[in-house]
């Protein structure tokens, strides 16, 4: 259980957010929606504990996040997939948990690969890699980690639209199958509403920049989800209403 | 065409240093050249086949003096930078003057070492290590800032310490910056060993070139010349060859 109160975020004269309070339960998949700049990758970092709150607190199962990091609890996937070089598919997947002081798990990793899909690319590096399989072997080495919460900041935001279709799907597959709670940022509407059990929209619009939470909707679309669903009226209503919350704030 | 472009990449070359040491021999042999102003290529190999001793002792004198030198120079220079880098009051106040001191010509550095330190080995050792370590330092300091923000970002978020983050990130982003600073270093090494040896000690291929030319031995210059050039490419591609085997690039 992820707990968010009233949490406000400074940098100098730069208000990122401001007094934002969220609760996200453990298994659920949260996704935040906002334009650039909004404050939702504060808000992301500041809950994996890369940012300190100015005021307010955030804690982890209870924990605050420095405790939930040293634990190996929080499981991170930037949008630049920051996979190493020099290292393979396979010693990148291992490569946190080693630097968690917990053991690789080389066989695991293998068999993580192999059921996203990068089964052959154990070995092979990653500029021998294209966008959405460096993703997924970043996304693969969060979930090998063995954290409860994935953080992911615009994962697939460097990636083409087909790709990310695929990779949304994928992701719901991984969540399915290891259950963990997800916060996921986004600035593409339908993505929110495709992966989330509950979509937060932030922006800074209406407070002077600084982000708040001006929306919040619980998606009822039902699961398993696949591509169809993107053709479907109620996803298509489901993401109108996300978008007009936007746009209001606007 | 076609056939220039199947050759392997070797051959080319190799073609044309065949046909400038012909042109040379030919300019010799048909201009009539006095061997004393410039020798015919058969003649610098009768040279050096003709005391191999001479060349191989001083080949050795010199190597001795660019390793023991380059390696104490390489490994200050790192050291160096690993300190600046990692204490910032250090390195805004001293950084200016490491990039500032690259300009200076270190060879002028040489006569005051005479004075200093005197003529021999030891010498000739510190004026090559104070060529090789500018370099490596300023090299070394870019490569270590050269870590993106986000892969720092990834150690923190599973609290990973200090010293693991650099060994295990910030050092290998580091490396080919620092390669670049030993590739260069490799051959200032070469070129202080041969000044040294014409200021500070008294043996080596640089020493043998500064005595031929007193004797006029163009032959005996070009033989040891023709030895410090094996002993440079040597030397750089050994480096390379490591690069190659630590690069991820």
């Amino acid at each position: 259980m992820i707990h968010v109160e009233n949490l406000s975020v400074t940098y100098g004269d730069l208000r990122a957010l401001d007094d934002v309070s969220v609760d996200i339960d453990d298994g659920e998949f949260v996704t935040v929606v906002g334009p650039s700049g909004c404050g939702k990758t504060t808000l992301l970092r500041t809950i994996g504990g890369l940012e300190t709150p100015t005021t307010g607190s955030v804690s982890v199962d209870g924990d605050p996040p420095a405790v939930a990091q040293s634990d190996a609890r929080l499981g991170f996937v930037f949008q630049d997939h920051t996979l190493l070089p020099w290292k393979t598919a396979v010693e990148n997947v291992t490569f946190l948990r080693r630097m968690a002081g917990k053991d690789p798990d080389p066989d695991g990793a293998r068999d993580l690969l192999a059921t996203t899909g990068l089964g052959g690319f154990e070995d092979t590096r990653p500029a021998e890699l294209s966008g959405g399989m460096k993703q997924r072997v970043a996304i693969a080495r969060a979930i090998h980690l063995g954290a409860d919460v994935l953080l992911m900041d615009e994962p697939f935001g460097e990636l083409d639209e087909i790709t990310r279709d695929e990779m949304g799907v994928e992701i719901l597959r991984l969540w399915r199958e290891n259950r963990k709670t997800v916060v996921f940022v986004t600035h593409s509407v339908p993505e929110a509403v495709f992966l989330g059990d509950r979509c937060l929209v932030v922006s800074g619009a209406s407070a002077g920049g600084a982000g708040r939470v001006v929306g919040e909707f619980d998606i009822d679309l039902p699961r398993p989800r696949d591509e169809s669903v993107f053709g479907s009226e109620a996803f298509g209503k489901q993401v109108t209403r996300v978008r007009s919350a936007l746009h209001d704030d606007a | 065409m076609t056939v220039a472009r199947r050759a392997p990449s070797v051959v080319l070359p190799l073609a044309a240093l065949v046909v400038a040491v012909g042109v040379w021999w030919a300019l010799t042999v048909a201009l009539a050249i006095p061997p004393f102003l410039l020798p015919s290529p058969a003649a610098v190999v009768a040279r050096l086949a003709g005391n191999p001793d001479l060349y191989l002792t001083n080949a050795v004198a010199t190597l001795r003096k660019v390793l023991v030198g380059g390696a104490a120079g390489i490994t200050a220079g790192f050291t160096l930078a690993l300190v600046v880098w990692a204490v910032p009051v250090l390195e805004r106040a001293v950084y200016p003057y490491l990039v500032a001191l690259r300009v200076l010509p270190k060879i002028a550095v040489a006569p005051i070492f005479l004075i200093y330190f005197g003529v021999g080995f030891d010498t000739a050792v510190v004026f090559v290590a104070l060529i090789v370590f500018f370099p490596i330092v300023v090299g070394t300091a870019a490569g270590l800032d050269r870590t993106p923000d986000s892969h720092l970002d990834l150690l923190r978020s599973v609290d990973a310490g200090a010293v693991q983050t650099f060994l295990a990130v910030r050092l290998p982003h580091a490396l080919p910056d620092v390669f670049a600073g030993v590739k260069q270093s490799v051959t200032l090494a070469v070129v202080g060993a041969v000044v040294a040896e014409w200021i500070l000690a008294n043996d080596g291929l640089g020493s043998l070139i500064l005595a031929a030319s007193e004797n006029v031995q163009v032959d005996v210059m070009l033989a040891a010349l023709t030895v410090l050039l094996a002993i440079g490419l040597c030397l750089y591609g050994g480096v390379a060859l490591c690069y190659r085997r630590v690069a991820w690039q």
